[in-house]
């Protein structure tokens, strides 16, 4: 788990999973909205892969895209494209795309109960995503339903498999998605916001139980989230998105412990953090998100920033490499970022 | 569930017995029903009898109670003009009213259910538009003006009856049917076309339509297995309320047509001052409508298993 | 990469973040009473998202000439709509007759105008004295609750309960043939439909903020139902009205069509069409019932239209 975040096109191995410059615009009456702009990342097996950002950042219009969930008109796909094992997604046609969705690649959202059909029983639903991929009968495909409630600790699966969505808590119901999920073996998981809708400790429970699914099934799985917290416990490696871009990424620790792009330092700086003193005072980040169809110039989060000079209008920082073990930056002023994270924390 | 059903059948019972008291106090309290009036005269010895079978004589809650019981045990009266039975008039014309609602509703249950998944699905194209246009025309124009365009242009005109038309003209039911059926049906296609849009429109953005897809389910799948499951609710509620309606009378349409049935039956007696069959049909509306609405709002609980814990 | 078919999955709207800080927001809710000036300014709005809609303006045309005949009626007539005669039946329309006479005689361009001005009165009749009832009756149950709210509610039952027509036509019968009866019987059917839409208004209303926090300054019940609760379950029911408006005129057309109701020599749109209908098979007849069956449809859809625009105007959420 060392944070290999290999986006160079000419290493051997083909990741698992991987997005390479992928732009999704929308045609609006507002203008056209650049909901992804420029974006490229890769995940492998069994690795955890956050994609942090606020609402607006373009992160579940990214993971939607890989499902090809996103309706091409109005959306277009400028450029770019995305790989599984090597092979276009993109430029697949529907019919090969809906057997991958659910089979190769699932994904799991928000809110459990508006994602799970209510007129529907639970079991039959799971029993609908085995028997969609695989040629069982109806009898096979709901005794697979049965042994994946169990896996994903729901007691009394016998009785709960014929229940309908509204008869289970919050946290079944999620349990029950990522059961539905995992119906068929999938190779990488997408979760959007799987624990946003939940208690704090149904969350921990959950993704404690993604973890041990990760571990024994060696997925692949895509965090989508905003807090930060829960990322920290359970990723691998984070990418920081904002306004439609990726600012920062790299492994787990070098973002916690040493942020280079402002963003990422004004985010970590409004977070209540248990390993630093009781003085800290917690700092927001003066103002709001860019609406996606009125981009700033240059580098999207400069009218936010404090560090932001002449040179952050000028031209769009690129992504680059800032310490030379896979962390990226898109920061004019990633230096001095990281000298006030330093003193940030020498400070407590 | 089971409470529920029971509860509902309750209702219904005491609403059935208000309204009849209602009638009964309308007709019978506010002045004398078998009297005559206008020109047509009641026979004396039916006025009579009229009187005594109802009990005129007692005192008003025994009235009402006579008439109650007249009621459940389905004695309703001799018409005025031919003595016949009332029951047997009403149960002559029963069987074409219900054909006609049925017929009605196949029609119109078909063509909007249809267009209104069309129209839904492929927003904005030129269909959706035709629709949602043809939809607010046959709102806002009354059935029976419908009715009598159709009369007027249509009726003689290949499979299409002639009215009016003499006894002797035998004609068989399902061409007879289909003028009304078709006339009904419209303003009811309309509805539902735009309760189906409607539905299917919100439906389609909820969030298990979005998992539906990410499954890999095919779009007929989506469409045709989860958002019609889910769309098609209100629909059922609204089709159950309209059968209720038909089958108390398409006054109306079946007068236009001169169609031999329930409605028809209540023009005529309107018009010959007949007022057994008057009441009796109209406490039958009252309960078929009651009966049915009770029996939607079970259908409902049914549909949606949502309510039925509840 | 598409979604093949055609449902669309648009824009996820978190994705138009607001242009301006969240603080900024337009309009107040209606029904805060902070002096006219804004009240007035809440009517420009609403007839400018009123203007847009094409439909919408041709209904308030519509309505508009509608209320002019009505008034203006004696004044537009050239005969006298009643006035009939027998050796002049039926003939088609001509010079001095705009729309021919009727099977009775009389001018059919001035029994249409008649008619206009019967139905704009009785409709409104009907629709005004439903509303008073039903909003009074639906704003007590719904904030009273508990008995008084059941017993309302099975109230609009038993009165819902009868199947339209056929519970005007009882009441007519009882009350004998006249417009006054027309416009009690559709009145009587009428009500429990805005008496419930009021309750439902109040229900949700009772419990928002700014009740409480009336309620928590000691104000009155009834000073918090009128100035605060009433003026925001209104728009509903507004809608409804204009809807109702012509559904009565179909209502009362329909009883008279079946000779209900409004007396014989009244020439009533419905009543035109039924007395056409004997002659209807004749070829060349055609103008004895299109004309007023134009006028209703003309009326309805008038209404219809109008209904529509004030929903959208007033409420763009409501859509």
């Amino acid at each position: 788990m060392d944070g290999t975040a290999d986006i160079d096109l000419d290493s051997p191995a083909a990741p698992l999973l991987e997005v390479r410059d992928l732009r999704v615009h929308f045609k609006t009456d507002f203008g056209v909205v650049k909901a992804v702009d420029g974006v490229s990342w890769s995940v492998n097996d069994g690795e955890t892969l956050a994609i942090v950002g606020e609402s607006g950042s373009g992160k579940s219009v990214s993971a939607m895209t890989i499902l090809g969930l996103i309706q091409s008109p109005p959306a277009t796909f400028p450029s770019g494209d995305i790989l599984l094992r090597g092979k276009s997604l993109l430029k697949m046609p529907e019919k090969q795309q809906r057997r991958l969705r659910g089979k190769e690649i699932a994904m799991i959202f928000q809110d459990p109960l508006t994602a799970l059909n209510p007129v529907f029983k639970v079991g039959d639903q799971i029993a609908e995503m085995v028997r969609t991929h695989q040629k069982v009968g109806k009898l096979v495909a709901k005794r697979r339903a049965l042994d994946l409630l169990g896996e994903v600790g729901i007691p009394n699966p016998a009785v709960r498999i014929n229940q309908y969505p509204h008869e289970f808590s919050g946290g079944m119901r999620q349990r029950a998605m990522i059961a539905m999920a995992l119906a068929n073996d999938p190779q990488v998981l997408l979760a959007d916001e799987p624990t946003t809708a939940l208690d704090v400790t149904v969350q921990a429970q959950i993704m404690a139980l993604l973890s041990k699914l990760q571990e024994s099934r060696n997925t692949a799985i895509v965090l989508i989230t905003h807090d930060l917290g829960l990322v920290a416990s359970h990723a691998d490696r984070i990418n920081v998105m904002y306004a439609g871009k990726i600012v920062e990424a790299g492994s787990t620790n070098e973002i916690f412990y040493r942020p280079r792009h402002a963003y990422t330092f004004g985010l970590l700086s409004s977070l209540a953090r248990m390993d630093h003193r009781r003085q800290e005072r917690l700092t927001p980040i003066k103002g709001v998100p860019p609406s996606l169809a009125r981009v700033p110039k240059g580098c999207p989060f400069h009218p936010r920033c404090r560090f932001a000079t002449d040179e952050c209008i000028a031209a769009v920082p690129p992504l680059e490499s800032v310490a030379g073990n896979g962390h990226l930056a898109a920061c004019v002023h990633s230096d001095q970022v990281g000298m006030a994270n330093e003193e940030r924390l020498a400070h407590g | 569930m089971v409470k529920f059903v029971v509860r509902r059948l309750v209702q219904a019972i005491f609403v059935i017995i208000a309204a009849s008291l209602l009638v009964f106090l309308g007709l019978f309290a506010l002045g004398d029903p078998f009297a005559s009036s206008g020109e047509k005269v009641v026979p004396p010895d039916v006025q009579a009898a009229l009187r005594a079978k109802y009990g005129m004589d007692q005192s008003l809650p025994m009235q009402y109670l006579t008439y109650l019981g007249n009621i459940f045990t389905g004695d309703l009266g001799i018409d005025f003009r031919q003595r016949r039975e009332v029951s047997e008039m009403l149960t002559a014309v029963l069987p074409n009213t219900l054909r006609l609602a049925l017929a009605a509703i196949l029609i119109d249950v078909i063509i909007g259910v249809l267009a209104g998944i069309i129209a839904a699905v492929w927003r904005y194209s030129f269909w959706d538009v035709f629709v949602t246009i043809l939809t607010t025309l046959a709102i806002g124009i009354p059935t029976f003006v419908i009715g009598i365009f159709l009369l007027a242009n249509v009726s003689g005109i290949w499979i299409f009856p002639v009215v009016p038309r003499s006894f002797t003209v035998e004609v068989p039911w399902y061409q007879e049917v289909l003028l009304p059926a078709f006339t009904l049906a419209i303003v009811d296609a309309a509805f539902i076309a735009r309760l189906m849009r409607g539905s299917m429109l919100e439906v389609l953005r909820a969030d298990y339509i979005r998992t539906a897809r990410a499954k890999g389910l095919s779009e007929r799948a989506v469409i045709g297995k989860h958002a019609f499951r889910n769309s098609i609710i209100p629909v059922v509620t609204y089709v159950g309320i309209s059968i209720g309606v038909l089958l108390g009378g398409a006054i109306i349409t079946e007068t236009i047509f001169q169609y031999n049935g329930v409605g028809f039956l209540l023009f005529n007696s309107i018009r010959n001052n007949n007022q057994p069959v008057i009441m009796a049909i109209v406490v039958f509306g009252v309960i078929a409508y009651v009966v049915l609405s009770m029996i939607v709002d079970i259908l409902y609980a049914f549909l949606d298993p949502r309510i039925r814990l509840s | 990469m598409s979604v093949g078919g055609g449902a669309p999955e648009v824009v996820p709207e978190q994705l138009l973040a607001p242009t301006q800080p969240p603080e900024a927001v337009a309009e107040p809710e209606g029904g805060a009473p902070t002096g006219d000036r804004v009240k007035r300014g809440q009517f420009r709005d609403i007839w400018r998202r009123y203007k847009r809609n094409k439909l919408a303006l041709v209904g308030l045309g519509i309505v508009i000439v509608l209320a002019v005949i009505a008034i203006f009626e004696p004044i537009l007539t050239p005969y006298d709509p009643k006035e009939q005669n027998l050796l002049n039946t039926q003939q088609p329309p001509s010079g001095e007759h705009w729309f021919g006479t009727d099977v009775l005689g009389r001018d059919l361009f001035s029994g249409i105008l008649y008619g206009t001005r019967l139905a704009m009165i009785v409709s409104l009749s009907v629709v005004i004295l439903a509303l008073v009832v039903g909003i009074t009756l639906g704003a007590i149950a719904g904030y009273r609750g508990k008995f008084i709210d059941t017993l309302v509610m099975r109230t609009t039952d038993i009165f819902l309960a009868f199947p339209f027509l056929i519970g005007a036509i009882l009441v007519v019968r009882i009350f004998g043939d006249s417009v006054q009866a027309v416009i009690i019987a559709l009145a009587i059917l009428a009500w429990p439909t805005s008496a419930r839409l009021m309750r439902g208004q109040v229900l949700a209303l009772r419990e928002s903020e700014y009740v409480e926090a009336a309620r928590s300054i000691g104000a009155s019940d009834t000073r918090i139902v009128l100035r605060h609760i009433l003026p925001n379950a209104v728009a509903p029911v507004l809608i409804y009205a204009f809807t109702s408006i012509g559904v009565a005129v179909v209502a009362m057309a329909s009883l008279a069509f079946l000779g209900i109701g409004v007396p014989a020599d009244e020439p009533e749109w419905g009543r035109l069409i039924g007395q056409a209908i004997q002659v209807i098979q004749i070829p060349g007849k055609d103008y004895l019932w299109i004309f007023p069956a134009l006028a209703i449809s003309i009326t309805t859809l008038g209404f219809a239209f109008v209904a529509d625009g004030l929903r959208d105007s007033l409420d763009p959420k409501l859509r």
